[in-house]
């Protein structure tokens, strides 16, 4: 579809655009003082700036798309598709905390301050790498998505969405760092969130309001689509409930861990940004919820777009739902105004990885491993440089995601399966060390290989479900780090009370405490129930 | 002594206790019950209503439970915090070394 603007819709997206960059150019100065304020903004925020940045930046451009497909096809029982970001309801009390007391500008670096010596420094550089490259997956990964939509609105090719929205976004977060990115993604979370209820209950009213879709749906013998725990059984069928089961574990439990979802890691610098452990827990909580609730309000939007249209079975085609009920449905002079809320839902994500992708670049490889003793001056350029770099090499990404999306999604696959569990023991066990954390990652990469593709390829074991791939990676993995663990040396006890008495970490941290205690740095606990235990 | 407690000392407040496991606890049921609360209020049914209303009570209650704790361990935390930071530059730094074990 070609979709025809009025000067007034034209008009909307200059203004809006023009908003944007006005954030960056304000903020310059603020930026450029320093590393700490390029890419955390001083640590000084109240908490519902890091919350807006929170839902802003998990609301990308393939965000509707992807929950469009899946309420499509499951109705609304797939909303728990998108429960996987419920881990923030304990992290927010628990390895939010954790991590705010830390202080690490990144997850990376946060395993020098849990980890000591020749594994950690493996660890930060590891994690660094594959940091970088994650997010110049993601910068791809999204930009390509808005080149989807203008090639649906206008006709334009795939690179020209992909290129310029981005290159708009990039000039604020060069000037300002996450200055412009945390203000940006202020104005851009609150217009986003207008502008996908207007749409939503447009597309809600239009397919006849709530009483029209169920009625409709009945007529349809689709009456299972209003049934949010519809499961095709307990095992069988593609949407069983032990699936059900295994996400709601994965996303409530995941809490306690960090890095258990890879959200975890933008999230991690919002974190650090908010002025207090207070600011940073309700950022956390807060900006989740409101994504979640977004959530629900696009579920029931795409059930009436069902109703509307629905015989779709190619998915590129029912994708595109939900942008169909702003496009097809809106007012005339309205349509602007949803385009450039697409545009702040876009420019959100990609301003946060862009930002997010040069800290692990500047902090972590730069600074660390080349030149510790640069000046903040000099760092400030070097995360310029480091943005421009990602920007160049996400429009790569971004024009062969067609060929590599299989690969890369098997890559965030090996991220969350096998390493699950390790990402939770390295916060609540004292004794879970460096190599311990190592060989899991290494594990993983293995076993996924084998449980994913090898192994079924040769009829060995049967093609296994996303869940139960789950399961069994994770059980595989205890079988390498538990051993691996134990056999070899917890870290340095100076180093484990040095971060016990900063992080004050939940869990199994018995001989740490005792330590601590007994050189004085923190009181005993005089409860009746750490008596009993001592005595 | 009450099931809530709402005064804390810094040192007390810096210990985990019973009122983390309440937010703990409370936290995800909130999430869980606003998801689906909000979806089938949106289809007009009581349900989606009744849910919705607990799942808000209950998170005004989680937060009169937390938020005392949440306040005494920041207040405390932003005194140490400089040395923290300074620590961070020095290991940032290869610097860690050098400093004396606590």
């Amino acid at each position: 579809m070609n979709v025809l603007f009025t000067w007034l819709d034209w008009l909307w997206v200059a203004a809006f655009l023009l908003l944007m960059i006005g954030s960056g150019v304000l903020f310059y100065r603020l930026g450029r003082r320093s590393q700490s304020d390029f890419f955390l903004a001083g640590r000084g925020l109240p908490w519902w700036l890091p919350a807006s940045s929170v839902y802003a930046t998990h609301t990308a451009t393939d965000t509707p798309m992807w929950i469009t497909g899946i309420i499509y096809r499951h109705g609304l029982a797939g909303i728990w598709y998108t429960f996987f970001s419920a881990w923030a309801a304990i992290s927010a009390f628990v390895s939010t905390r954790i991590f705010r007391r830390s202080l690490a500008y990144t997850q990376a670096e946060w395993n020098v301050v849990r980890f000591t010596g020749l594994g950690a420094e493996m660890l930060r550089g590891w994690m660094a790498g594959w940091q970088v490259f994650m997010n110049m997956f993601v910068l791809g990964w999204v930009g390509i998505a808005m080149g989807k939509v203008c090639a649906f609105l206008f006709g334009w090719p795939l690179w020209v969405g992909l290129v310029s929205f981005s290159s708009v976004c990039a000039v604020y977060v060069l000037a300002a760092g996450y200055w412009g990115v945390v203000m940006a993604d202020f104005q851009q979370g609150v217009i986003a969130f207008l502008v996908i209820m207007i749409v939503s209950i447009w597309g809600i009213m239009t397919a006849g309001g709530p009483t029209g879709i169920v009625e409709k749906l009945t007529i349809l013998g689709e009456t299972d689509r209003l049934n949010p725990f519809a499961f095709t059984g307990w095992w069988t069928g593609e949407f069983p409930a032990a699936w059900f089961v295994t996400m709601m574990v994965i996303a409530i439990l995941g809490g306690f861990g960090m890095g258990t979802s890879i959200d975890w890691y933008p999230e991690a610098q919002r974190i650090q940004s908010a002025r207090t452990v207070r600011d940073a827990s309700y950022s956390i909580w807060w900006g989740t919820l409101v994504g979640l609730v977004r959530n629900s309000v696009w579920a029931v939007a795409i059930l009436g777009f069902f109703v509307l249209f629905p015989g779709m079975t190619e998915t590129a085609e029912y994708e595109m739902g939900w942008f169909r009920l702003g496009f097809d449905y809106l007012p005339v002079g309205m349509v602007g105004f949803f385009f450039a809320a697409i545009l702040a839902i876009h420019l959100s994500t990609i301003s946060s990885h862009l930002n997010l992708g040069a800290l692990y670049a500047t902090r972590d490889l730069y600074q660390h491993y080349w030149n510790p003793e640069a000046s903040e001056r000099t760092l400030v350029w070097v995360g310029r440089w480091s943005t421009l770099i990602l920007l160049l090499g996400s429009f790569v990404y971004g024009l062969m995601m067609e060929n590599i999306t299989e690969w890369l999604i098997f890559a965030l696959w090996i991220m969350t399966a096998g390493i699950w569990l390790p990402n939770i023991l390295q916060v609540i066990w004292w004794r879970f060390n460096a190599w311990g954390y190592l060989s899991a990652w290494i594990a993983n990469l293995g076993f996924s290989w084998l449980v994913v593709w090898i192994l079924p390829e040769f009829g060995v074991i049967p093609e296994l479900l996303d869940y139960q791939q789950f399961w069994l990676l994770m059980l595989l993995g205890v079988g390498v780090f538990i051993p691996v663990t134990l056999l070899t040396k917890p870290e340095p006890m100076d180093h484990l009370v040095k971060y016990y008495v900063q992080a004050r970490p939940l869990g199994w941290w018995g001989p740490v405490r005792r330590e601590a205690e007994r050189r004085g740095l923190i009181q005993p606990d005089a409860s009746p129930r750490r008596a009993l235990s001592q005595s | 002594m009450p099931l809530v407690r709402r005064t804390w000392t810094a040192e007390e407040a810096d210990k985990w206790t019973r009122e983390d496991g309440f937010a703990i606890a409370l936290s995800p049921i909130c999430y869980f019950g606003l998801t689906l609360g909000v979806a089938l209020c949106l289809l007009l049914r009581w349900e989606g209503f009744a849910i919705s209303a607990v799942s808000i009570a209950l998170i005004v209650w989680m937060h009169w439970i937390i938020d005392p704790k949440m306040k005494a361990i920041s207040e405390e935390y932003e005194k140490n915090q400089q040395g923290y930071l300074r620590d961070l530059e020095d290991s940032v730094r290869w610097k860690q070394h050098e400093q004396d074990a606590p």
